[in-house]
């Protein structure tokens, strides 16, 4: 039984929409469940401000559920749209773009659960702010969703764009790869950006004259916890436009596939550590709004180090992409450089979410003590660094790969 | 684009074995040292009690780094390892700073180079520790905590060293890659800038703080 | 492209590297990044004892390294010596 290329493009855009919706499902669900949860501790603590309780609850969830009709849309078009162009490339897109949507709704989904959750048992502590716990839940959870903004933007263009002009063999595993990249570097930021959107709405309601200065820092931990998705981002734009046609097919395929893979791993890691730091300091400049300089100056220096496993990551992609190499005809070369993806892409999930812990730790325990803020802030770097060591590793084992075998 | 890990080397020939020499690498780390003994000359030249702009730049730095020693280590080691771990931070400060300039390039973006001082600082750690200890005393922290943890500790010291240099010439080489690649794409807008700041100047001041920090924290480590 | 015995070999000992250290990096990353939280946590208590929780921090940092030095000799076994 042989397939013709218009029935593996049908194929693939029916997987892909499996893939979309499927991935998608599981994020807003997740996040919608604990928003539930979290109004009913509210109620059961304060039964009497229950209507406004439930009003914030729904209002959270709807928020949530955006990411998965985000991936509903995306289902649909792929089942039911004839896209341009009818070649193995364009299969390859259609899987990509599934890919990228799924796994983008993933991690906003979960992520925009937590402002709202905080946000009712704000309420029931200090019935007073509802209307500012509200905005600012709001303003939280739009934040939360941009990666799978990102993520929808990805799928579209891999949908509607035509890239029938470059050459099928590395062309087709540099689409599925722009698909993986930013589908899996959209959760860890996600999940991130949740924190401290909850952790300043709970602030808002046990400090109520700090409310300016929580939602500006949230907003400020929120945007630089983006950061890991910026960076998919810029690898699936710089996969999907750049010409790899003069390029031998054989061992490009593999590499632009890794490449995907090592950007979109290791962007999980760094996003949610970012985001524990982020929340962490928005806990404590509502605990001691005086102390808010110190304190966000060492949560930025925290994301900041948490970053560099998914700078590693970024950087074995471009090595990976911009690398000259021979033609190869033994299957050992294309595995090499798809381990060397896999490797480093795996291996910056565990030091960026530790990272976040200790800078977590140190930003919380800075606002409590802000004499100690020097000591916590050496500990914090030495922490973060000691801990880095399996991401680099992780490098190491990857250049050896791309560069000795 | 294509020769982007590519670095000029200068071959000789000696009694058949090739010397290499990475030449860009060893022009900025001259550039480098000849700026630091530039800025020791300006700063020490008439010290007075009104200080002039390099004085107080310079006892800025020696005292913030003095105390940091006096802390890790006690008062007559201090004294001795603090003009190390000071002259390791200047040098690595101004060697990450050197790639915003224009036609120059970090030294530290050559594994070479960070290789060099992580294996320096391994071997000023295990000197110190056999002074402290005796070499008895060292010998048998390695079988801490139990007896056959042995290969895995002398492999875990090895281990520290590759991480220590890895690290910084990872997040040094990675920035100054993701700003050629990023500019060459995008001509022009306001972002590579922002990029040259965040990666030159601010990754490069932590991952020599971090570096010299941690040379320090093994000494002590090995001291105690 | 006929895959032979000994190329088949090869590339399955590099996917393998590659799983071995990408895998095997996740759980001391998060273990040292949990101690090292606590250990901020601690000196943020006490900020006179920085130098003992440092070192204790450090000495249990290093302890938890060891199945990340485990999956890193394996790794490079398959690369060099398979």
């Amino acid at each position: 039984m042989t397939l013709d290329v218009p029935t593996t493009v049908k194929l693939a855009s029916y997987v892909g929409a499996g893939f979309c919706i499927g991935l998608g499902a599981i994020g807003a669900a997740l996040g919608e469940g604990f928003t539930a949860g979290l109004a009913n501790q509210s109620i059961s603590s304060d039964p009497r401000k229950s209507g406004d309780i439930i009003k914030n609850m729904l209002v959270g969830q709807a928020i949530a559920e955006s990411a998965g009709i985000f991936a509903l849309v995306i289902a649909i078009l792929l089942i039911f749209l004839e896209s341009p162009g009818t070649s193995l490339v364009k299969a390859a897109a259609l899987v990509g773009a599934g890919l990228s949507m799924g796994l983008g709704a993933v991690g906003s989904g979960i992520g925009s659960g937590y402002p709202g959750g905080k946000a009712c048992l704000g309420i029931s502590m200090q019935p007073t702010v509802s209307g500012r716990l509200t905005t600012n839940m709001l303003i939280g959870s739009a934040v939360c969703q941009t990666p799978a903004i990102f993520s929808m933007v990805i799928a579209l263009m891999l949908m509607f764009l035509d890239f029938g002009k470059g050459a099928v063999s590395p062309t087709w595993a540099a689409l599925l790869g722009a698909g993986i990249c930013m589908g899996f570097g959209a959760i860890g930021s996600g999940i991130g950006s949740g924190y401290p959107g909850g952790e300043a709405c709970l602030g808002i309601a046990r400090q109520p004259t700090a409310s300016g200065l929580l939602t500006t820092n949230m907003l400020i931990g929120s945007a630089v916890c983006q950061t890991p998705a910026i960076f998919s981002m810029v690898i699936a734009l710089m996969l999907m436009f750049l010409d790899f046609g003069k390029a031998p097919p054989s061992p490009t395929w593999a590499a632009l596939l890794g490449a995907g893979i090592s950007t979109g791993l290791a962007a999980i890691g760094s996003g949610m550590g970012g985001g524990m730091a982020a929340g962490a300091s928005c806990e404590g400049v509502a605990r001691n709004p005086d102390t808010i300089g110190q304190t966000t100056t060492t949560m930025l220096v925290g994301q900041a180090v948490s970053q560099t496993p998914s700078i590693f990551g970024l950087l074995v992609s471009l090595i990976l992409m911009f690398k000259v190499y021979p033609e190869a005809t033994t299957l050992a070369a294309p595995m090499a450089l798809l381990g060397a993806g896999l490797c480093m892409g795996a291996g910056g999930i565990g030091p960026g979410i530790g990272n976040g812990m200790t800078a977590q730790g140190a930003v919380t325990w800075v606002a409590r003590n802000i004499e100690a803020a020097g000591v916590l802030t050496r500990t914090m770097l030495v922490g973060q660094a000691v801990s880095q060591s399996t991401a680099i590793y992780a490098m190491v084992v990857s250049l050896v790969l791309m560069f000795v075998v | 684009m294509e020769d982007l890990t590519k670095i000029p080397q200068f071959v000789i020939k000696i009694f058949g074995v090739n010397l290499v020499f990475n030449v860009e690498t060893i022009i900025m780390s001259w550039i480098v040292m000849a700026a630091l003994i530039l800025f020791g000359i300006l700063a020490t030249r008439k010290i007075d009690f009104l200080p002039n702009p390099f004085q107080v730049v310079a006892e800025f730095i020696i005292g913030a780094f003095y105390s940091l020693t006096k802390d890790a280590l006690d008062a007559k080691m201090a004294k001795k390892y603090f003009p190390l771990i000071c002259g390791l931070f200047m040098f690595l400060l101004l060697s990450n700073w050197l790639g915003i300039l224009p036609k120059l390039s970090e030294p530290t973006r050559d594994l070479n180079t960070t290789l060099g001082f992580g294996v320096l600082g391994f071997f000023i750690a295990h000197h110190a520790g056999i002074k402290a200890k005796g070499f008895k005393g060292y010998a048998s922290g390695y079988f801490q905590p139990i007896f056959f943890m042995a290969p895995l500790n002398v492999i875990g010291e090895l281990a520290k060293v590759i991480s220590i240099s890895f690290r910084l010439y990872g997040n040094i080489l990675g920035g100054s890659i993701i700003i050629l690649i990023v500019s060459h794409l995008i001509y022009g807008l306001v972002l590579p800038p922002v990029l040259i700041c965040f990666f030159g100047l601010f990754v490069g001041s932590i991952q020599a703080f971090v570096f010299t920090m941690l040379t320090l924290v093994y000494i002590s480590v090995q001291v105690k | 492209m006929a895959i032979e015995g000994a190329d088949l070999v090869k590339a399955a000992a590099f996917i393998g590297a590659g799983l071995a250290m990408g895998f095997g990096a996740i759980g001391p990353g998060v273990g040292e990044g949990y101690a090292a939280g606590k250990a901020c946590e601690a000196i943020g208590r006490k900020p006179e004892e920085a130098d003992l929780l440092t070192r204790t921090m450090l000495v249990g940092q290093a302890v938890s390294e060891s199945t990340g030095i485990y999956s890193l000799v394996v790794a490079l076994l398959l690369l060099f010596v398979v």
